[in-house]
């Protein structure tokens, strides 16, 4: 179980260690990037695994800072890669996620002016979230000083941050105009995640979300609040559509300071897997700090990969 | 701490009699957008018949000296030379000529800046003997490496140029040079635009690096200045609009601060910093303010 108030152990999760947690838990939580797969190849052993997991009747949930993807997407790739049947409310991407919160937080018949991809805005429109944005700017003059003579949408009471490889000063501008309009008070600041980099094979990375979300924050002097994890509204969005029990619930992820943060500040089991971006001396670094901040980045159990659960969960 | 007081009547003349120059912030000071604050002009020929110098130190990446030379002959200043001015475009050309070519460089070369601003900054960059990414290519066999990616006010920033310029970043040997940290500017109609800081955030968030800002508030336009023109900075006053940098700037640098009170920042700021408790507040506070630099005017001889 999780242990109370730090001092988490990253122990190594095998033999009857792995067969007591595994039995005890009812729901479990995965990342996918690093976790499930790595692009389009799947972990090997990963499918077998969630398999057998849900033969034996656990909740499989999928939560994902990913925000250019719609759930469907991701349904169709857990398909196609040979992972147990999955149905979109069981996925929960950062772009569904921040369409659920803007409805929540929206007056009715207000928009949002979005920084994103077409999949965030198929999100924003399947929650029923007016919003106008994606895509490449479209500009009425070649100069800054055309773009801020441009009209603004008088519904958009929200700026959304996603990833956008579309990108640009002009649409950096637009935002920034509907921030400040009216004093400022009147609009939402939000984003999908905070994720710095995006890795791709080789070790090469391309630049994450949390880089425009961090240009934003800097041009209008104030923070967005984060929909992604290490923040809890994902984890809400969770709880409220399958009324887990923390308690029995495990977090696996291949990021600590998004996956295994989350899980901890939320009060679940936390296992770590090092298929992904994560090091096991990382980890050693933070449990051998002092800092508190530091120690909530150390996860209850680790595996080399998913796959070494196969043998607890064997029948 | 400095005690942001009024700079009128007799105490005008006690502060500018004593001293040998003025150095001033351009925008919101001298001039808003294409006016000149009323009375600027005249200020400015008043100081150099009382034999003040001037210098003008800005935080803008976008316009070059000569650019800025025209500006001022534009809106009415009269007789000010480029040697006068220290834009941000110029004085982080001088920065990366020091660290690339001074010293010998580095083994191999200076190699190529990539700039992430207008042509008014690569033509600084290009004037101080560097060579940029991206010109003068023959493709990837002509594969000078990339000393430094130096990112300016770029209002065609784009995420392939975010992309490109971390690509460059994973060398750690690769200088990463931001020109100003200003956040945003003002539009003439009170609306504001994105500025440097902004963009050098999202830089720095990709690459996992600190960017070296040359502009103000840090102090090596200053830097610059004095190995021009051998300024006394016991005897020189900052004029600026913006609390952040220009007054910040002063303080770093050992100057006396006024604050005019026609551009970004309100009285009411510089009033909150003094009530603060913290100590890099109280830096953020001038010694003096005026409503406009025309107000300095009564302070000088006739």
């Amino acid at each position: 179980m999780a242990a109370a108030g730090g001092g988490r152990r990253c122990r190594r999760l095998e033999g009857e260690a792995a067969r007591a947690v595994l039995g005890a838990a009812e729901a479990l939580l995965f990342d996918c990037d690093g976790v499930l797969w790595r692009g389009e190849a799947a972990v090997a052993g990963a499918a077998e695994a969630l398999g057998r997991l849900a033969a034996a009747g656990k909740r499989l949930c999928y939560v994902t800072n990913n925000s250019s993807r719609t759930r469907g997407a991701y349904t169709e790739k857990l398909r196609r890669l040979g992972f147990p049947p999955a149905e979109p409310r069981h996925v929960f991407g950062s772009a569904y996620c921040a369409a659920r919160y803007l409805r929540q937080a929206l007056p009715p018949g207000a928009a949002a002016y979005v920084l994103g991809s077409a999949a965030l805005g198929a999100e924003l429109e399947a929650a029923g979230v007016p919003h106008l944005g994606p895509g490449p700017a479209a500009l009425p003059g070649p100069a800054p000083a055309d773009w801020a003579r441009a009209p603004l949408d008088p519904a958009v009471r929200a700026v959304l941050v996603g990833f956008d490889e579309h990108f640009s000063y002009a649409k950096l501008c637009q935002a920034l105009r509907y921030l400040q309009r009216g004093g400022g008070a009147g609009c939402l600041l939000v984003g999908t995640n905070r994720d710095h980099r995006l890795p791709l094979e080789g070790g090469a990375a391309i630049p994450g979300t949390g880089c425009l979300v961090k240009a934003v924050e800097t041009a209008a002097e104030r923070e967005a609040f984060i929909v992604g994890k290490p923040n809890r509204y994902m984890f809400d969005c969770v709880v409220s559509e399958f009324n887990i029990d923390p308690a029995r619930t495990i977090m696996v992820g291949d990021r600590l300071d998004t996956d295994i943060l989350m899980g901890n500040n939320c009060g679940l089991t936390t296992l770590l897997t090092l298929t992904g971006v994560t090091t096991l001396e990382e980890v050693q670094g933070h449990q051998e700090s002092d800092c508190p901040a530091r120690q909530s980045l150390v996860p209850d159990y680790y595996v080399d990969s998913i796959a070494d659960l196969l043998p607890a969960l064997g029948d | 701490m400095a005690g942001c007081r009024r700079l009128s009547g007799a105490g005008l003349r006690e502060v500018l009699g004593p001293a040998q120059g003025l150095l001033f912030d351009c925008d919101g000071v001298l001039w808003a957008g294409e006016r000149a604050v009323p009375g600027a002009p005249e200020l400015l020929e008043r100081l150099r018949r009382s034999g003040k110098a001037t210098l003008f130190v800005s935080n803008n990446s976008c316009r070059s000296v000569a650019e800025l030379e025209r500006r001022f002959s534009r809106l009415g200043f009269r007789g000010v030379r480029a040697e006068q001015v220290f834009s941000s475009a110029l004085c982080s050309a001088l920065f990366l000529r020091q660290r690339l070519l001074g010293n010998g460089g580095s083994d191999g070369g200076p190699g190529r800046v990539f700039v992430l601003g207008g042509e008014g900054l690569r033509g600084e960059v290009r004037d101080a003997g560097l060579r940029l990414a991206g010109e003068g290519e023959l493709g990837s066999g002509d594969a000078e490496p990339v000393r430094a990616v130096l990112v300016g006010y770029d209002d065609q920033f784009t995420f392939a140029k975010l992309a490109q310029a971390c690509g460059y970043l994973r060398d750690p040997q690769c200088l990463l040079v931001a020109t100003d940290p200003d956040p945003w500017h003002p539009l003439s109609d009170g609306q504001r635009t994105p500025g440097t800081g902004s963009l050098t955030a999202a830089v720095e968030t990709a690459s996992g690096r600190k960017a070296l800002v040359v502009g103000k508030p840090n102090t090596y336009m200053f830097d610059c200045i004095v190995e021009r023109f051998g300024v006394d900075p016991s005897r020189t006053l900052m004029v600026g609009d913006r609390l952040e940098t220009d007054i910040l700037f002063g303080k770093n640098c050992g100057l006396s601060t006024i604050l005019t009170l026609t551009g970004v920042s309100r009285l009411e700021e510089a009033q909150a910093y003094m009530a603060s408790d913290s100590a890099a507040a109280k830096d953020l506070v001038p010694n003096y303010y005026v409503d406009s630099i025309a107000d300095l005017i009564p302070g000088l001889d006739e």
